[in-house]
């Protein structure tokens, strides 16, 4: 049973989140600006915060900030601005992940479990030697398991070493010849768009929302590249 | 409000009391005026005019005798007779011990006696004066300033005088007057008031008083001179008045004020001086008759009153001299001085419309009439020449102007061009000096400077509405979004409601459809509203436009082969670079092919074609509508138009108005062409190296 604490001055908005989470199995705690989510923070045990950014007296940014003084407990923002300053300013500041409005309910569901799988059992794990691993990404070669937020997924093995070839140099870009080469082992006959949807396979099995990925991204025009993982919080 | 010297009592009190003053002190000062001819220490018998009077009285007698003698040789006619005896008694009757104090004698040559005034027992007192004269002879034959001759005669026997030799006619006889005046004390207790009596009263009492009466003059003097200076210091003062005020004497031009009174000061010292000198000659060369006296007085009055009318005029102008020197309004209250100022600003005003006449001839008249001027003159210069140093010179000083001016005229150009390249390369900022420059090229360069200001300012309001903009749609994109949200989630719950009425399933999945479009919709409309106003942030890199569609073709092979879609590309040899923003790049592809999926007709081909050439790449996207185009494609990139008007399918119509949005951000074309159902949209962009 996980406390999560809901915040956002849409009522709303608080209470469609409050019955997707409640049917969901956890518990919710309701606030409608800042202040409140920092006081009933500090009464409750929380496990998790979603927190909408354009708030009256005091807003997300700044409320994660003072979270972030003695807590490290997951927070995700829900915010309307789509602008990716703000995103990047959200997770600077602290915030675990972001969700843009107008969300999809399931996504915002499949985010918090992430996030919770990953606060509560991954927090601890060490890392095995021959681990290779990019945020929930977590590849073991020595038993080909790849696994996201400890759960298992199925891959191809095209898939397989395609994700293998990026985890292995995180942020580094490989464009579409680089991979056919390094997994086909065939030099590139003008085939590479099937790199392309073997991607877009690997995306959907491994990322919440396939069309904005976190972690296996797409650099247009010149390749796909593995985020680098989240420095050691 | 009092202020002191600011009365009108008080200037009538110093005023007049000014003018009493001098008035007393210049009448005093006549009346010792004649003293001022004596030592001090002479009696008055001592006196020229006393002596004066003395031979007037003897001079009366030697008439009487001539007279007499007239009348005895009997020629007069009788009316002449008549007359004559009438002088001799008036004389006689003038000359009786009771009518005068004059006392004499006559003597003939032989010493006798032959007539006398003087009554029994009395003689004459010294001093005595003797005046011959012949008989028969008006005048006396004496020079009555022979004084000295008088006294050695007074000692011994009187001379006769030495007689012309070889003279027909036989000597008239010689007679000797010697006359005296009675004794001082005498004199001034007697009776008989006659002209030495009230000389010597009048002698002695003011010769007695002159020293006093000086004295008292040079005081009253002093005291208006006293006053004139109070006058001075109340000039300007006003009561209720701060500083200075000026009078309507202040009115009048000060130049002409002086003029003025310096002709009424000179009238009036003229006549005072003459009535002084009247009173001199009066006291001093006069008969002392009885009505003198009082005509003396007259004079003494008009005088003093001449001098106090020039006090008050030189007063009166020191008074607005001073007042004018208070409010520092001499200089401009000359007539001169407006004089001088009126024709100097009438001789700017001269210039400038000089100046402006040369301004309004057209530039070109200037430059020929300016040229022919100069022309003429130089050829005039030089055949002169060659005769004339003088010319010779002129001519180098000419053409040495003319080179200046050259150089004048070419450094203002110099600063217009430096001035005009700055504000063509964007520095809007930038103001062309304008100081020391060509008439013609200033209005130029103040075009200028005022063009690079409208444009600058223009360019302000430009950015400044973009903010705008910018601002607008992140806040409408909030206020929509946040509404949706709840629509969306909502909806989303009431699905997972049992519902028993299968209508009810039915309307939740429109509103289901339907919130979901609203969301594209909506997220569509803020890309491009910020794509079409520019504030969309362009970071534009060398990037590969093959691997590009690659990637894309790798989103959409599936979806497209879902709708029997084939995509054949042709693309060049080897990776095509181009200049773009990678993301901005994949929406205006992304779009292009969400377009085919969305209009494209079942079972065709979509062409995808790259080509190269000429620093462009240009990627065309062709494929078959499924309805028929009948709107022109200019028509197709408005937002909100779709290729068919029933408007049953998915989509915003704001794909294609997206797309060329962003590409012209990044510096590209985008082109749309429609022959029959063939749709062709063409993207070109630059080449990089």
């Amino acid at each position: 049973m996980y406390n999560i604490l809901i915040c956002d001055d849409d009522r709303d908005i608080v209470s469609a989140l409050d019955i997707y989470l409640t049917s969901e199995g956890y518990r919710t705690i309701k606030t409608y600006n800042g202040k409140e989510a920092l006081r009933a923070s500090e009464e409750n045990e929380v496990h998790l915060i979603l927190m909408d950014i354009m708030m009256p007296e005091l807003d997300g940014i700044r409320t994660t900030a003072k979270l972030r003084e003695g807590s490290n407990v997951p927070i995700i923002l829900l915010t309307a601005k789509s602008e990716d300053t703000d995103k990047i300013l959200g997770l600077n500041i602290g915030a675990d992940d972001y969700i843009t409005k107008p969300f999809n309910p399931l996504e915002v569901v499949a985010r918090v479990k992430s996030q919770l799988r990953r606060y509560t059992s991954l927090g601890g794990a060490e890392k095995k030697p021959g681990l290779l691993s990019a945020g929930p990404i977590s590849m073991d070669d020595a038993a080909k398991v790849v696994t996201v937020d400890g759960e298992a997924v199925a891959l191809t093995p095209i898939e397989y070493n395609i994700l293998k070839l990026l985890l292995s140099h995180p942020g580094q870009v490989f464009s579409s010849t680089q991979i056919y080469e390094q997994v086909w082992n065939d030099p590139a006959y003008g085939s590479e768009n099937t790199v392309a949807v073997h991607i877009r396979h690997l995306r959907e099995k491994i990322e919440i929302n396939p069309a904005e990925p976190r972690w296996l991204k797409v650099v247009w025009g010149l390749g796909y590249k593995i985020e680098k993982g989240e420095g050691g919080r | 409000m009092k202020r002191p010297g600011g009365g009108a009592g008080f200037k009538v009190f110093v005023w007049t009391a000014f003018a009493l003053c001098c008035f007393l002190g210049a009448g005093l000062f006549l009346k010792v005026l004649p003293f001022l001819a004596f030592d001090g220490d002479e009696a008055a018998q001592d006196t020229r005019q006393y002596r004066w009077l003395i031979w007037q009285r003897a001079h009366q007698v030697s008439e009487g005798y001539a007279l007499g003698r007239e009348l005895n040789s009997g020629k007069l006619s009788y009316a002449q007779t008549q007359e004559t005896k009438d002088r001799i008694e008036t004389l006689e009757k003038g000359l009786m011990p009771d009518a005068t104090n004059f006392r004499f004698r006559v003597l003939d040559q032989a010493g006798v006696e032959a007539v006398t005034n003087l009554p029994d027992g009395e003689k004459l007192s010294a001093p005595v004066f003797y005046y011959d004269f012949r008989m028969g002879e008006y005048g006396l034959s004496e020079d009555v300033w022979g004084n000295e001759l008088w006294d050695e005669r007074a000692e011994g026997t009187p001379e006769p005088d030495a007689q012309i030799e070889g003279e027909a006619e036989p000597e008239p006889a010689v007679y000797t007057i010697a006359c005296s005046v009675l004794a001082e004390e005498e004199l001034l207790t007697s009776e008989v008031e006659d002209e030495f009596y009230r000389y010597t009263w009048w002698f002695l009492v003011g010769l007695g008083d002159r020293v006093a009466a000086g004295v008292i003059a040079a005081v009253l003097l002093c005291a208006a001179l006293v006053f004139l200076g109070l006058i001075l210091w109340s000039a300007g003062r006003k009561n209720g008045e701060e500083g200075f005020v000026l009078t309507w004497q202040e009115k009048i031009p000060f130049d002409v004020y002086v003029f003025l009174a310096a002709c009424v000061l000179c009238w009036t010292v003229w006549a005072a001086v003459e009535l002084a000198e009247q009173l001199v000659n009066l006291s001093l060369w006069s008969l002392w008759g009885a009505d003198e006296t009082e005509q003396r007085n007259l004079l003494v009055m008009g005088s003093a009153a001449f001098c106090t009318l020039t006090a008050l005029g030189a007063a009166l102008t020191l008074r607005t001299l001073t007042a004018r020197c208070k409010c520092r309004a001499l200089a401009r209250s000359t007539l001169l001085c407006r004089a001088l100022m009126w024709s100097w600003r009438t001789f700017k005003e001269v210039c400038k419309a000089a100046a402006e006449l040369a301004r309004s001839i057209p530039f070109l008249w200037k430059e020929m009439i300016g040229f022919f001027l100069y022309f003429f003159l130089d050829l005039f210069l030089f055949v002169g020449g060659r005769n004339s140093a003088l010319a010779g010179l002129m001519w180098f000083l000419l053409n040495g102007a003319v080179l200046l001016l050259i150089c004048w005229w070419g450094l203002g150009f110099h600063k217009i061009r430096k001035g005009g390249h700055a504000i063509a390369g964007g520095d809007m900022e930038y103001q062309i000096d304008t100081h020391r420059m060509p008439d013609d090229l200033r209005r130029h360069a103040e075009d200028l400077n005022n063009l690079s200001e409208g444009l600058s300012s223009a360019v302000e309001a430009k950015m400044k509405s973009e903010r705008f903009k910018a601002e607008l749609i992140t806040n409408v994109s909030h206020d929509l979004k946040t509404p949706l949200t709840s629509i969306i989630n909502y909806v989303g719950l009431l699905k997972g409601t049992e519902q028993t009425d299968p209508k009810a399933v039915e309307y939740i999945e429109v509103l289901d459809r339907k919130s979901q479009r609203l969301k594209k919709l909506t997220e569509d409309l803020v890309e491009a509203s910020k794509a079409s106003t520019g504030v969309l942030a362009v970071n534009r890199e060398k990037i590969g436009l093959g691997q590009l569609l690659d990637q894309a073709l790798g989103e959409w092979r599936e979806k497209l082969e879902e709708k029997r879609l084939t995509l054949v590309t042709t693309l060049p040899e080897g990776e095509t670079w181009v200049y773009a923003d990678g993301r901005h790049l994949w929406r205006v592809v992304d779009n292009l092919l969400s377009n085919c999926a969305k209009y494209a007709l079942e079972g065709t081909r979509i062409y995808l074609d790259l080509s190269r050439g000429k620093g462009q790449v240009a990627l065309s996207v062709k494929n078959i509508s499924r309805e028929a185009l009948n709107v022109p494609p200019e028509r197709l990139l408005e937002r909100f138009v779709r290729g068919e008007e029933s408007r049953t399918t998915e989509g915003s119509g704001l794909g294609l108005s997206i797309a060329r949005s962003l590409t012209e951000l990044q510096g590209g074309a985008f082109e749309l062409a429609v022959d029959g159902d063939l749709f062709k949209a063409i993207v070109t962009l630059p080449q990089a190296n």
